[in-house]
């Protein structure tokens, strides 16, 4: 062929391909918009973000946009108004116009492309079987013949509910519903659980409940490794107040020390950090106390902080600054000047979370710091500890993991809940639920626990349906958020919590629920408040303001002759001599306690304090790193008397050498495509050790071993190069 | 030498009619799709840049399919009576940055009795018991890769005609693209206009 005919046949065949191709593109059917738009303007709606317990207000700005329908049977595209954004509330007074980089994420949960869109019924065993697409119809028969067959038996009390942590509307609405049919006792499973802080309050200041620190009104604060700024209880309110206490009050600084073995992204603003033994925060508390009352520099209280607190009355004769330095590593002369400097500089508050209270002594440290605010006159004054007003609900009883472990129930219910991966492994979650005949999943994702479900009953996200929250802390005044649905439901979801009553309604002897839907409940729990309540709570997001008397929770009365603690060293699974090092699991920065790994924004988020994203890694201190000879994503073997991770090494010099620390968050098996087989989770490793008062997870009880295994393979990916860090560790993050 | 001309010719042949399938962009919708263990989707999404191939061949020649709208709607007609642009059909162009389109319910403000006893008029009542809506394809504009934001009212509130980058449409009947909207077009309107010239103005 020559040059000239090669031309020709080129341009005579790519003209007939691309004319041959250019009209169908744009043929498709369009149906008529049911809802009044306007073409490239934006509307706000309040809404309410889902992703922790915080409960903060959104806005949410929506556009139009063609969303691909199914209509009678044709396909086709419809113009409809869809979340576009979200940002923070500005009236909200928990969120106060801000939201955090894990909510602006929230949007990415309505559009993720491995979200349920329709129920999934299991076609064989669990083993070997798969989840089929069924309909709405075959599933709600589904779940009535099987609660049916319960309650015909007279086994009502074989159902169990299984719930996520956040406090709202909807779970009081599954509680009302396990009431009414005779279940078990509901649940509620987080593995960062608050429980022993609220069972502390309750019986320090008879609120049990997570406290809201007035920061902006504090002149110093003591936290005790309380992630505050980062991921503990209410880090949006935290941090518009903390701005506040440290430039809102021109002239006036506010001053922040943190007591804690590895340094938190909270710790790293701090103006002092004070490293002490884990499980020894509460003895540095009464440290402080001791000098105080010896010093007169606060005057002595009889209040019932104290008294729960072994050798209060008499000066706290047992923690004398050398003691207690003996005890947790930090220098006596440090602890007279914290002391000082807790007295001298206006109302000085202490918080207590996470870590510390993840000890066999938990309870104890918790009492500990109570004891120490009451003593600095801050409970329930500016500056100090406020009790959020809590909306009344009626009380449900609780059961535990454990009790759920050791005597797996006939049927299971989940809601927001996924201990499949969020508990340790050696907890054997997972046998247990091998050992339930039926399992039915509320939920958007295929996650490890409902990867193991019969029926997945796919739900609609946050922005289709009400959203809302019961926000425990973070405001002075009570706070309901809630807010109607922003958009129509994009796939063939339904609300769990219409569903639930649905299928109320059909049993053989159908429950008495008093509401027709989720909607006519979320009214109707607002009652109280007033006619306007609901009005008011749909234009900004939420309700706030005073409860009315009958509304709130009252107080629980004091103990008429406590118990004394005093100070016993926390005791680890794992001896020191085969395991010398704490493991410290922590909650992720970005993906939280994993519930939000599917997330592809935050898996790129880099860690503020490693730079590590979309990766797993552990944090040990060069000493003991140099010791080790490992060096910056080295893999290593971290194992404990429950298992052995291979993790790759990150190099943190802000922690105390005997100590491994490692994020929660990675390491799902079922988690969407951008979770799944991605890094490793450190709950496989932990020992399943319970505080012994409540019962709740001791994540900080574990102690492992770790040894050099092999240079880096690849799996720590880093913001910074991760080259230049191994040739110099401290410089290379200056860069 | 025959040879190769009848393989080329059998290859474009089986491009133009298996091809068309392959090149064809318009979207998927999602039904049925089924679950694997790992929680992930079987479907795949294309997330590139551009649907296909043979979009991302178009754009690159510049090449835009001329648009078939779904009725021949006679602009002509209606501004004769007295209709202006602004009135129900593209109402938004004063308020936002688009100009928005009218949904059939729109025509059938006027059309439930107007000239119900036209053809065309017969089937967009047809339609609308249907619940279908008139699919209007896009005349003007630009594709996603120019990266280039327009924004109706601010031009209306400065007093620029439809014209002035529409073209006479008021004496069409369907809507030819008979102006060329290149960038030399935009900025020379705003030199003489003395209106922004930064590239932030439109590129952002």
């Amino acid at each position: 062929m020559d040059r000239r005919t090669f031309i020709k046949l080129t341009a005579v065949s790519t003209t007939a391909t691309l004319g041959g191709c250019s009209v169908p593109g744009q043929q498709f059917i369009r149906f008529i918009p049911e809802e009044e738009l306007k073409p490239g303007l934006a509307e706000w709606k309040p809404s309410v973000c889902p992703l922790c317990s915080a409960g903060c207000g959104l806005t949410v700005k929506v556009m139009q946009a063609d969303v691909e329908v199914v209509k009678d049977g044709q396909h086709g595209v419809v113009t409809r108004g869809v979340a576009k954004k979200l940002e923070g509330h500005p009236a909200h007074p928990v969120s106060q116009g801000g939201l955090c980089a894990r909510g602006q994420a929230a949007i990415q949960v309505t559009y993720h492309p491995d979200r349920l869109v329709q129920p999934l019924i299991r076609r064989g065993n669990r083993a070997s079987g798969t989840l089929e697409p069924t309909t709405w119809d075959q599933a709600i028969t589904e779940l009535v013949a099987k609660l049916d067959a319960l309650a015909g038996n007279g086994h009502q009390a074989a159902l169990t509910i299984l719930a996520g942590g956040r406090p709202t509307l909807r779970r009081a609405l599954f509680d009302q519903f396990a009431a009414k049919f005779g279940a078990a006792p509901t649940v509620v499973h987080e593995v960062f659980s608050d429980d022993l802080l609220r069972y502390a309050n309750g019986k320090s200041f008879g609120a049990a409940q997570l406290p809201t620190y007035d920061l902006g009104n504090a002149g110093f604060v003591l936290g005790f490794g309380a992630d505050f700024l980062g991921t503990w209880n209410a880090p949006v309110a935290h941090a518009a107040a903390y701005g506040r206490m440290r430039r809102g009050r021109p002239g006036k600084r506010g001053y922040f020390v943190q007591v804690e073995g590895r340094m938190t992204q909270t710790g790293a603003v701090a103006d002092q950090w004070v490293p002490v033994q884990p499980g020894t925060e509460g003895v540095l508390a009464l440290g402080i106390a001791h000098v105080l009352l010896r010093d007169g520099l606060r005057p002595a209280t009889t209040g019932r902080a104290g008294a729960l607190i072994d050798g209060w009355a008499s000066g706290l004769p047992e923690y004398a600054p050398e003691q207690v330095a003996a005890i947790t590593g930090a220098k006596a002369e440090r602890i007279v000047k914290l002391a000082h400097d807790f007295a001298g500089r206006g109302p000085a508050v202490a918080i207590v979370g996470g870590t510390p209270l993840a000890h066999t002594n938990g309870l104890f440290t918790a009492l500990a710091v109570n004891a120490l605010n009451e003593l600095s006159g801050v409970v329930g004054r500016s500056g100090g500890v406020l009790f959020t007003p809590q909306l009344a609900l009626p009380v449900a009883a609780r059961g535990s993991l454990a009790q759920l472990v050791a005597s797996p129930p006939q049927l299971l219910i989940v809601d927001g809940a996924n201990p499949v991966f969020s508990a340790p492994v050696a907890m054997k979650v997972r046998d247990a639920l091998d050992r339930i005949p039926y399992i039915v999943s509320f939920t958007n994702f295929l996650d490890e626990t409902s990867a193991l479900a019969d029926l997945v009953l796919p739900d609609h996200t946050f922005l289709e349906t009400i959203a809302e929250a019961l926000p425990e802390s973070g405001s002075s005044s009570a706070v309901i958020s809630i807010a109607g649905p922003v958009m129509t439901p994009l796939f063939e979801t339904r609300g769990a919590a219409d569903v639930l009553i649905d299928v109320a309604g059909k049993l053989k002897s159908p429950l008495d629920l008093p509401w027709g839907s989720y909607q006519e409940m979320a009214r109707a729990s607002l009652a109280p408040l007033g006619d306007e309540a609901w009005t008011t709570a749909q234009k900004q997001s939420g309700w706030w303001g005073e409860l009315p008397a009958a509304a709130t929770t009252r107080p629980t009365a004091a103990e008429p002759k406590p118990r004394p603690v005093r100070y016993a060293a926390p005791t680890f699974s794992g001896d020191v001599g085969d395991f010398p090092y704490h493991f410290l699991p922590y909650a992720s920065a970005a993906l939280l306690d994993g519930s939000l790994a599917h997330l592809p924004w935050l898996q790129e988020m880099p860690d503020p304090l490693t730079s590590a994203m979309w990766s797993s890694w552990v944090e040990i201190n060069p000493k003991t790193a140099a010791q080790l000879g490992v060096a910056l994503g080295d893999v290593v073997e971290v194992t404990s008397t429950a298992g052995t991770l291979r993790v790759p090494a990150f190099i943190n010099p802000a922690m105390a050498p005997d100590i491994i620390a490692m994020p929660v968050g990675q390491g799902h098996h079922s988690y969407t495509r951008y979770a799944s087989g991605r890094g490793q989770n450190p709950l496989e490793i932990l020992a399943p050790v319970a505080h012994p008062e409540t019962g709740t997870l001791a994540w900080a009880a574990t102690r492992v071993k770790v040894a050099r295994v092999s240079d880096p393979d690849g799996r720590l990916i880093m913001f910074s190069a991760l080259g230049e860090l191994r040739e110099n560790p401290l410089e290379g993050e200056t860069r | 030498m025959r040879a190769i001309t009848l393989f080329v010719c059998v290859v474009t042949a089986a491009a133009m009619t298996a091809g068309c399938s392959w090149l064809d962009d318009r979207p998927r919708p999602v039904v049925g799709a089924s679950y694997t263990a790992s929680g992930q989707s079987t479907d795949q999404w294309m997330s590139t840049a551009r649907p296909t191939f043979g979009a991302a061949v178009n754009d690159y020649f510049w090449v835009k399919s001329t648009p078939i709208q779904p009725i021949e709607f006679p602009h002509v007609t209606h501004v004769e009576k007295g209709l202006t642009c602004t009135d129900y059909c593209h109402e938004t162009v004063t308020k936002g940055p688009r100009a928005g389109l009218p949904s059939v319910n729109t025509c059938l403000i006027c059309h439930i009795a107007i000239a119900t006893d036209r053809p065309r008029i017969q089937q967009i009542t047809a339609m609308q018991e249907k619940g279908i809506d008139l699919a209007w394809q896009r005349v003007f504009g630009y594709p996603e890769t120019a990266h280039v934001r327009f924004n109706h009212a601010a031009h209306i509130r400065n007093n620029v005609e439809c014209a002035t980058c529409h073209g006479d449409i008021a004496h069409q009947t369907v809507a030819q693209r008979n102006v060329d909207l290149h960038m030399g077009f935009c900025v020379n309107c705003h030199r003489e206009k003395n209106a922004p010239n930064d590239c932030l103005t439109c590129h952002y």
